[in-house]
């Protein structure tokens, strides 16, 4: 106090004005570092690829029975279509995406005229702008890029249109063709609300170079029993015993964890006699069981900080050798037997490990879907239908990828092809194996509530819930706090949901 | 803008009706020009509030279509009750109150050592400035992926040169490893702010000390650091309003942990993040907004007090 009324006098105002400037000064520069703050989370994931507007000069003006409600999109005369118009397509930023987006300009564009603009975002936000857009009905995209757990609940809602007419009228699309454990998956009320751009089930890749040196064989169907004991035998100090998602996420830890469950006789919910959501049954029987076992194996013979790990993660420690097995997406395959992968060829598959079920692999598939509001429905789906067409396989096979790095898991036809079997050996015929016994319908030892699905529950309340509970599961991963603590406030979130 | 009217008071006496209507052009003449961004700001404001308690105050789950229908207050018995939303509010103050208390020690230390002419005083004071000019997610992503990793990070590299085991820093500690950049991020900030008040000291105050036998430590204590107390208050109280908001670390950096999951993350959460349930998160937005026009006022008079003080 003392000091300060020494300079009194002639301080005072001098220093009332210095920190109202300052205040002015810097109160502008925080809220634009604030509001800037915001900005890049919405726009750098957003890459627009626009296809040059060729004049078509093949326009094949097949009217397609364009699906739902008469939009006059519809109805009117080839010559608009002529000039092709375009369309935005929502899809998720993954490698496979990222060559359509090189394809589509000299491929699509050059033949129909159709310009296509791409908005690519990463899954979570993906989620959010589809659900946001489509669920309110705004017309931002002709074309979404969705999985199973949404489309057949999306359609449920009569938020998407049913691609079924258009399918089935162009028989060059030939819909038989289409996986039918996919189909299905993205079906509900015999109406088709997606159709597969790719698809995948999990199984276990693992080096069998270092399996043989260390004694250790692994059968094509394991149990999760013997997973975990070779795991423990491969573990080195510099390399993981195996690989595990333990991100926090519906999608990431949500999936993998969800398979385990599954084949230890668990379930998230009970199911009441009318399919609704029952008693939550996270924190007992087959989930704690199958959680306990997760989290141990991964104290065991786990990757490092495992719960920062997801697909991405494990695939580059696989990559880089800090990983002996990884059980995850059968699309991995094709990335780890690319031409530039270090591992190459050292490699072999086994399926879905299980416990008390026969099978136990997710199915998953990035799909494109056509949302009600959307008014140039005869351009939407001559986009999907050549996305997710064989010409469009063969295609995407002359990129410096290769055969391997093909879309896979969408079409029965493409584990026919002699080129695609000769590139993919080791993983192919099991992937198409994995996918067809994919236990879509009855993942579990219990009736499930909501739609089908694996990896999964087909309720809305499950992305909440899943991707909370994974959360603090993932915590418990980490070791800041006890699996039971972990398991016990799950159970308290997913009981939020019953009824 | 108090101009015109005092000069229209001071008039007053003489009653001239003309005179009056002139003023009062005059008035409108500076106050138009405003009303532009007046209403704009009411708009984009003001109105999206009054919608939100609308929606607060009904069932809406946009997953479920033809869900919407009128609840009236019983959304706002959930955030009361609900022990996430307590955990995040705790969370929010350890986040909030524990990067401005070690921001400003070391915005102060920092500010003291480049208040005084050195070679290359420039250089060093704009990259001391540099975390603050910097993206929150970028900033996040290159402490979570090239920093914190526990395999490829470079702290852990650093640990590694000691002998020491990889910590998993932003899941085994996520609160702490949030609060962590958060300080690198808003150190500068502070450290700006005691900055321009260090300068603005006399130095004849400080010769005075001197002369007086005054030791250096002395002087900082009963000279300095009562000359720079307002200016802390203005830093912490402005670093406060933006550090409440926090998003981008807690999902980038620590990915939603629970152990660092804070107010303006639950709410995402409970909306577009996954819950889908507007009325509800309205709810919960409207409970923090209420409070934090209280807390808010209590530090807005804090500081006036200060002003008046001088």
């Amino acid at each position: 106090m003392k000091p300060r009324s020494l300079d009194r006098p002639h301080r005072s105002r001098t220093r009332t004005s210095a920190v109202l400037g300052a205040f002015a000064a810097l109160s502008l520069l925080a809220s634009a570092c604030g509001s800037d703050a915001a900005e890049p989370a919405d726009t750098t994931p957003v890459t627009e690829a626009v296809a040059e507007t060729t004049p078509a000069e093949t326009t094949p003006a097949e009217t397609t029975p364009a699906p739902a409600e008469t939009t006059p999109a519809e109805t009117t005369p080839p010559a608009a279509a002529a000039d092709g118009g375009s369309i935005t397509v929502a899809i998720v930023d993954n490698p496979t995406m990222k060559d359509i987006q090189t394809l589509t300009p000299d491929n699509f564009t050059k033949t129909t005229g159709i310009k296509v603009n791409y908005v690519s975002l990463n899954e979570q936000t993906l989620r959010e702008q589809v659900t946001k857009s489509v669920g309110s009905g705004a017309a931002q995209y002709d074309v979404v890029m969705i999985g199973p757990y949404e489309a057949p609940q999306f359609g449920a809602n009569g938020w998407l249109q049913d691609l079924l007419p258009a399918a089935t009228a162009d028989t060059a699309y030939d819909l038989a063709d289409l996986i039918p454990a996919v189909k299905g998956a993205l079906s509900n009320n015999g109406k088709m609300y997606a159709v597969p751009f790719y698809a995948e089930s999990s199984f276990l890749m693992y080096r069998k170079d270092l399996a043989d040196a260390a004694g250790v064989t692994i059968p094509e169907a394991p149990t999760w029993d013997e997973v975990a004991a070779a795991a423990k035998k491969l573990k080195t100090a510099d390399m993981a015993g195996i690989c595990l998602r333990g991100k926090p996420g519906w999608g990431d830890l949500g999936a993998s964890l969800g398979t385990v469950v599954n084949t230890y006789g668990g379930t998230w919910w009970e199911a009441n006699a009318d399919g609704s959501i029952g008693k939550a049954q996270v924190n007992t029987g087959g989930f704690k069981d199958a959680f306990n076992f997760y989290a141990q194996l991964l104290k065991d013979a786990g990757e490092p900080d495992a719960a920062n790990a997801s697909f991405n993660e494990c695939l580059k420690l696989m990559q880089d050798s800090k990983a002996a097995m990884w059980y995850d997406a059968t699309v991995a395959a094709g990335i780890l037997e690319s031409a530039d992968s270090p591992i190459k060829g050292k490699l072999a598959y086994a399926l879905a490990p299980t416990k008390e079920t026969k099978a136990s692999g997710w199915l998953w598939s990035w799909a494109l879907a056509m949302p009600a509001g959307t008014k140039n429905t005869d351009a939407a789906w001559k986009f999907m239908s050549w996305a997710t067409s064989k010409d469009y396989i063969k295609l995407a096979a002359t990129l410096p990828g290769g055969w391997a790095g093909i879309p896979p898991g969408s079409r029965t036809s493409t584990y026919a092809i002699p080129e695609y079997l000769a590139a993919a050996p080791a993983f192919a015929p099991l992937t198409l194996k994995a996918m067809l016994a994919a236990p879509i319908d009855n993942p579990g030892t219990t009736k499930r509530p909501g739609l089908p699905g694996v990896q999964y529950v087909g309720v809305p309340e499950f992305q909440d819930v899943g991707t909370r509970c994974t959360q603090e599961l993932s915590a418990a991963i980490a070791g800041t706090q006890s699996n039971d603590e972990a398991l016990n406030k799950c159970q308290d979130i997913a009981a939020e949901a019953s009824s | 803008m108090n101009a015109v009217p005092s000069t229209a008071d001071r008039t007053g006496e003489t009653t001239d009706a003309l005179r009056r209507t002139l003023v009062r052009k005059q008035g409108w003449a500076r106050r138009a020009p405003l009303l532009p961004a007046l209403v704009f700001t009411v708009l984009v404001t003001q109105l999206p509030f009054v919608i939100t308690i609308w929606y607060s105050l009904n069932r809406w789950d946009f997953l479920k279509p033809g869900s919407f229908s009128f609840t009236g207050l019983s959304n706002y018995t959930k955030p009361f009750a609900d022990p996430f939303f307590r955990e995040a509010a705790l969370h929010t103050v350890v986040i909030v109150v524990g990067t401005v208390l070690i921001g400003t020690v070391l915005g102060t230390t920092l500010a003291t050592l480049l208040d005084r002419k050195f070679l290359g005083q420039g250089v060093v004071r704009t990259l001391l400035i540099t975390p603050f000019l910097i993206m929150p997610v970028a900033a996040s992503l290159v402490w979570r992926h090239a920093f914190l990793d526990a395999t490829y990070g470079f702290v852990n590299w650093l640990l590694s040169l000691v002998g020491a085991e990889p910590v998993a820093f932003t899941t085994r500690h996520p609160l702490a490893s949030v609060v962590a950049v958060l300080v690198w991020q808003w150190t500068p900030f502070m450290m700006l702010i005691i900055l321009a008040g260090l300068q603005g000291q006399s130095g004849e105050v400080l010769e005075a000390a001197r002369v007086d036998g005054a030791s250096a430590l002395q002087t900082f204590r009963s000279i300095t650091l009562p000359h720079l107390r307002p200016y802390m208050e203005l830093g912490a109280l402005l670093g406060s309003i933006y550090l409440i908001q926090t998003f981008d670390t807690v999902d980038q950096l620590a990915g939603g942990s629970p152990g660092a999951r804070n107010i303006p993350y639950f709410i995402y959460q409970r909306s577009i993040g996954g819950g889908w349930k507007f009325g509800q998160a309205s709810a919960y937005g409207v409970v923090v907004v209420i409070a934090t026009i209280v807390i808010a006022n209590l530090a807005l008079r804090l500081i006036s007090s200060l002003l008046e003080d001088q």
